[in-house]
This record gives C-alpha cells, sequence and structure tokens, in this order.
C-alpha cells in the first residue's frame, strides 16, 4: 500500500495513517513495528479524527508488523469504545503477519465487520459495501 | 560450517527457545515470551501464535483465580450471614420461658445451621462446588448434639460413610437439612433413659446412594401416621427427598432407621 503524497497523512510511532480520496480510511503498519496499547491508542484517535460526518470503513496494511501486545488487540477489537469506522480489512502476507491477523481475528472478534485479505484490490472490493 | 548448516543450527535454537516457553506456559509461568526477530519467517510466526496463546491463557488464568476468589468470598458471606441469622434468632429467646418457643426457635436455628456448615465448608474447599460427605456429617451431628444437649444426655454417633463421597451443593443443602430432622427428631424423642446410639452410614451403587440413619431409641408409637402424626421435621424430609428425586423407607420398630435412596 504506497502512503500518497497529496493528503494529510499521521505519521505516528507504528503506523501511516490517512484518509483515502475514496472515502475508505488507511492505515499502514511500519516495517517492525511492535504495537502496544500505546501505539494502538495513538492510532484509534488519529483513526477516529478522520472523520467528517458519517462513519467509514478502515483498510489496514499489517503486512509488516512484529508483534503486537493483548492490550492493543483489545483495543483494535473495538469492545466498550466508541469508533467512527464501521468495518474494517487487514491485509497479511508473510507467515508471522497471517498468524497475528488470524489470531487477532480468532480471539479477540471484533465489533464491526473485519475480514483478512493477502491483497488490497480485494479489500477494496469489500471494504466499498461499507462507504 | 556452510551457511545453509549455520541457518539449520539457528532455526534449531529457536525452535527449542519456541519450546521453553511453551513449557512455561504450560506451568502457568507466563514470565517468559519468545523473541521474534527481523525475518517475519515461519519461526516467528509460530513465535508470535506461542507468545499471544501464552497472553490469552494468563488472561483467563487471571479472570478464573478472580472469579475463584469471588465465589469464596461469596460463600463467605453468605455462611456469615446465615449465621447472624442464627444469633438474632438466639437474642429472641431472650427471658423466654415458653419451652414451645424456645424448641421452635432450637429448630429453626439448626436448619439454618446446616445450611450454613455447607457454605463454610464450601470455602475452605479447593474446587468451591463439593463438600466431603463424612467429613460435613460429622460435624452436623456434633452441631446439633450441643444444641440439644442436657447434661446427663449420653448419645454416641457412628458414622460410616465412605471418605471419598463429594457431593454438589445442591445435593448437599437438601441433604444437610435431612440429616438435621432425622436427627434432632432422634435426639428430641428417642432416648427416654439419655442414652443411645445413633448410626449414619451410606453406601453407593452406580449413580445412586443409599442413606442410612438408624438409633436405638425407643422407636415409632404404634400405630404411627405419618400424614397424621408427623411433624414439620418428617415431612420436610419426605419434601425434601422427592426434591432429589428419592425415596423415603422409615421403620419404627425397635428404634427408628430411615432409608433414604437418592
Amino acid at each position: 500500500m504506497e502512503t500518497p503524497t497529496d493528503c494529510h497523512i499521521y505519521n505516528l510511532t507504528c503506523y501511516w495513517t490517512w484518509m483515502g480520496l475514496d472515502g475508505i480510511a488507511r492505515t499502514k503498519v511500519k516495517p517492525q513495528a511492535e504495537v502496544t496499547i500505546k501505539e494502538s491508542l495513538e492510532n484509534s484517535i488519529a483513526v477516529n479524527d478522520l472523520y467528517i460526518n458519517k462513519k467509514f470503513p478502515l483498510l489496514i496494511d499489517a503486512r509488516e508488523i512484529k508483534s503486537i501486545s493483548k492490550e492493543a488487540r483489545d483495543n483494535f477489537s473495538i469492545k466498550n469504545r466508541s469508533t467512527n469506522i464501521n468495518s474494517f480489512a487487514v491485509i497479511i502476507e508473510s507467515p508471522l503477519s497471517r498468524i497475528i491477523g488470524n489470531f487477532f481475528m480468532g480471539l479477540n472478534k471484533p465489533s464491526v465487520p473485519a475480514k483478512l485479505f493477502n491483497n488490497e484490490q480485494d479489500a477494496i472490493i469489500w471494504l466499498k459495501q461499507y462507504l | 560450517m556452510s551457511l545453509s548448516e549455520i541457518e539449520t543450527d539457528s532455526n534449531k535454537i529457536r525452535g527449542e527457545k519456541i519450546l521453553e516457553v511453551i513449557m512455561s506456559y504450560a506451568r502457568l509461568d507466563f514470565s517468559e515470551k519468545t523473541i521474534i526477530s527481523n525475518k517475519g519467517d515461519v519461526y516467528d510466526a509460530i513465535g508470535a501464535g506461542v507468545n499471544m496463546l501464552g497472553e490469552e491463557l494468563k488472561s483467563s488464568v487471571v479472570s478464573l483465580r478472580e472469579k475463584e476468589q469471588l465465589l469464596r468470598e461469596i460463600h463467605h458471606r453468605v455462611k456469615n450471614n446465615l449465621q447472624i441469622i442464627s444469633s438474632l434468632l438466639n437474642l429472641q429467646t431472650h427471658n423466654i420461658k415458653d419451652k414451645k418457643f424456645l424448641a421452635l426457635i432450637t429448630e429453626s436455628r439448626n436448619r439454618i445451621n446446616s445450611m450454613a456448615l455447607i457454605h463454610e465448608m464450601l470455602y475452605a474447599t479447593t474446587d468451591l462446588s463439593t463438600i466431603k460427605l463424612k467429613d460435613y456429617t460429622e460435624t452436623l451431628c456434633k452441631s446439633i448434639y450441643e444444641s440439644y444437649r442436657k447434661p446427663e444426655m449420653n448419645i454416641n454417633f457412628f458414622v460410616h460413610i465412605p471418605s471419598n463421597v463429594f457431593l454438589e451443593i445442591d445435593v448437599m443443602i437438601h441433604l444437610g437439612m435431612i440429616l438435621n430432622e432425622i436427627i434432632s427428631n432422634s435426639l428430641k424423642y428417642a432416648f427416654e433413659k439419655n442414652e443411645g446410639i445413633i448410626s449414619i452410614s451410606l453406601s453407593q451403587t452406580g449413580s445412586k446412594y443409599y442413606l442410612s440413619v438408624e438409633d436405638n431409641g425407643k422407636g415409632l408409637p404404634i400405630g404411627f401416621i405419618r400424614e397424621k402424626d408427623g411433624n414439620l421435621g418428617m415431612q420436610l424430609i419426605y419434601m425434601l427427598t422427592e426434591q432429589l428425586n428419592g425415596t423415603v423407607n422409615i421403620e419404627g420398630k425397635g428404634g427408628v432407621a430411615y432409608q433414604i435412596e437418592f
């Protein structure tokens, strides 16, 4: 997932986050990111800040993630907290990101529609139904 | 040593490290985590999976321990509250001379105590759900005996219950009340000379239990009809046994013998 040059990007500790021109928010995990609750909250605030007048889908590129703590996973499962996203898709590829993605979906059960994908195109097609 | 040999050795070490962490999780020691390298390969994936499973297991274990502590606290409080009710009943008897009223209070207190004892024993157990029937019965006998005891009284209890019989709280509440009523009736009515024996035994066939409670007192009066002559205690014995899907059989000659199957 390419980071754009024509819009504002939140350059966070473990993520680059921005709103796509198609109305789908993006967040890309930085290489070798070790996500704890701190970085997870930082990203949640940035994502919620993208809200203008309606909830939106979110595309997460987790292909280069190194690890994510339980507290961070719990936060991303959007239980007991308000959010401006109505769905999210996670792109995974390496064995490590596949394991993390599948564990997250299985153990943390997100409260909005969420799905794992191997490529960006399929993820965007799926997310467009939530625009 | 070739590059592939070095890599094989390195992977072997990584595999062993992951195994060590799994072993520590099996011992419920969550202080270790697998180290994820920057390779993002299968070993890292397995390591990350193990780490996440460990975190979830730790969270479940902590939550389970907290619930156990809470349940223990609840049993403790129920026992305390029941004992407070029992003490309040005792206070009500202050300056009362009416023997019937005093007897009613004693009966009520014993019924409450038979339940309080279950909660007292439950919070001391490790599983918080089952009670060793033998220990409960022996303690209950002592407690009831103390409440009816007169200086000239000499009643011996013989409890023959296998040490491996543990019953759930729902069954124990009923059985405790049943035992309380039978033992109380014996102590109140059976021994005109204030001497005698009360035997309690339990056997098991398959999932069925056979409880026998016998005294060697004067027995039931001739022509005794439970529905007409039985007191509240006897009604309770039948009612509670029915709730256990059990049956009661009473023999009243040469002492009273209850055979309860449940």
